[in-house]
């Protein structure tokens, strides 16, 4: 096989792998109000966990870049935001909103990709033979990251099916990103750190804007509170020792 | 990796500066008279980005420790602020109320904020057993972190009739709990580097809890959506990449 069949056969796998974080959807019968709490805010706290990883890596291919690519993730999500059209979220129904929220996640996870993407292709630029163990690291982490997906599509009426789907196709990005990078390493390692930062600047700022406001208006702050953190530490520390 | 005992004397000067910088909390009192909501809202904004970025650099910081250790420490350390929460009747606290004069009100605001300058001690001490340099750039964060925060207690307080030398004077005072733990958790820290993943962990369980519980949901109440998302990233981004000149 040849290696860039290799490197896209491997992404494909991880990208595979995000399908899985809407299993457990299967077991969840009835949405209430407070269950779609937990879920923004365990969106939330996986978002905002992934973001700490993101930006340690990127940080150590320059922390200039990162700071940059953050910005423009920012700007990205306010552009997108204003392309969706104004919304109040006092008045604004709620059919609309809801689309307007999926749509949201779905755009910040799939660009995430292309950064997660790169960062695959150039790590395997760095020698074949961690192949398969970066692949399963990648296929793991990514899974919780289709849960985030799932969490925010689940209780606004999509089906398990359907939230499978879009974790999946949230992460196709990484293996036609994680080819050229693998084939043109040098070039792709100076953008890096601008995608990495990209990525945590639109995440971090989807849930601050969208995910966690909403979290509180539909539950008790302690208990939206004490969701957000353990998430968020679950995740940094299982994806940074992973 | 080294700490000593003998430097313990720079963890009480940076952790008492950094407590004494609630101080130019009473600022905008000085100048003007009232703060508008919104701009409450904007300064917890600030201390809430500030706090996540803080957190991040001890995680950051960290990545080498016992996973188990770290991660049973997060878990205490966030246990231990939602449970004082609850144990004093604070967990659905308004702690911007501006108008509500009662003495129950004004002790259950001090007592929050000695709290949560407690874990921020924490946070210090730990940061300073990791290196001095770090430990600085940490206390120094914290001390910039210390400002809004004091300003939002400055004012509730000067909404109650306090005079502005008096709500500066309590501000400071309610940050005092932060020099006791820096120096204490140092020490420990210094003398039983094992505990190092332990008070990592419970430093940023009880960062990112206290940002969660207080700082982020009171400030969503007060100002548009997107202005708190906006400062809270700023602040934080800013605090993530100034670490990286003192990691």
């Amino acid at each position: 096989m040849s290696p860039v069949l290799t490197v896209f056969i491997y992404g494909l796998v991880t990208a595979i792998a995000t399908g899985f974080g809407a299993l457990p959807f299967l077991f969840l019968r009835q949405i209430s109000t407070r269950a779609v709490a937990s879920a923004n805010a365990i969106a939330g706290g996986l978002m905002l966990g992934a973001s700490f990883g993101i930006v340690a890596e990127g940080t150590t291919f320059g922390a200039w870049q990162t700071l940059a690519g953050g910005l423009l993730g920012v700007l990205f999500i306010l552009a997108t935001q204003h392309w969706l059209g104004g919304y109040d979220p006092d008045i604004g129904n709620v059919d609309r909103a809801n689309a307007r929220r999926m749509f949201l996640i779905v755009i910040v996870m799939t660009v995430h990709s292309f950064a997660e993407g790169v960062a695959v292709g150039v790590s395997f630029g760095g020698g074949a033979t961690l192949a398969l163990a970066i692949t399963l690291a990648i296929a793991v982490h990514n899974v919780p990251e289709g849960l985030a997906i799932s969490a925010v599509l689940r209780p606004r009426g999509k089906t398990v099916l359907a939230c499978a789907a879009w974790s999946i196709f949230s992460s196709l990005p990484q293996p036609l990103m994680a080819v050229p990078a693998f084939l043109f390493v040098d070039a792709f390692k100076q953008a890096l750190p601008y995608g990495l930062g990209f990525a945590a600047g639109a995440m971090v700022f989807m849930v601050l804007e969208e995910l966690l406001p909403e979290a509180y208006d539909q539950a008790r702050r302690p208990l939206v509170a004490i969701q957000v953190s353990l998430t968020l530490v679950a995740m940094v520390l299982f994806q940074q020792y992973l | 990796m080294t700490a000593h005992p003998d430097l313990t004397l720079v963890v009480l000067l940076f952790a008492s500066l950094s407590a004494g910088t609630a101080v130019l909390g009473i600022g905008p009192f000085v100048f003007g008279r009232a703060l508008p909501l919104g701009q409450i809202g904007l300064a917890n904004a600030v201390a809430a980005g500030m706090m996540l970025g803080a957190a991040y650099g001890l995680l950051a910081a960290g990545a080498g420790l016992g996973i188990t250790a770290v991660a049973a420490g997060a878990a205490l350390g966030i246990l231990f602020v939602a449970g004082t929460h609850t144990a004093s009747g604070t967990e659905d606290l308004d702690l911007n109320r501006l108008d509500d004069r009662s003495d129950t009100y004004g002790y259950q605001v001090l007592l929050i904020n000695s709290l949560h300058a407690a874990s921020e001690g924490i946070a210090i001490g730990t940061a300073m057993a990791i290196s001095q340099p770090f430990g600085i750039f940490m206390a120094l964060a914290i001390a910039v972190h210390n400002i809004p925060e004091a300003t939002v207690l400055c004012a509730i307080l000067t909404g109650r009739g306090v005079g502005n030398a008096h709500a500066a004077a309590l501000a400071v005072a309610t940050d005092v709990s932060q020099v006791l733990l820096a120096v204490v958790v140092y020490a420990i820290v210094a003398a039983a580097p094992g505990v190092l993943p332990w008070a990592l962990g419970f430093a940023v369980g009880a960062l990112v809890q206290l940002t969660m519980s207080e700082l982020l949901p009171q400030s969503y109440r007060q100002t548009r959506h997107r202005s708190i998302a906006l400062v809270t990233i700023v602040a934080m981004g800013i605090v993530v990449f100034m670490r990286g000149f003192a990691a």
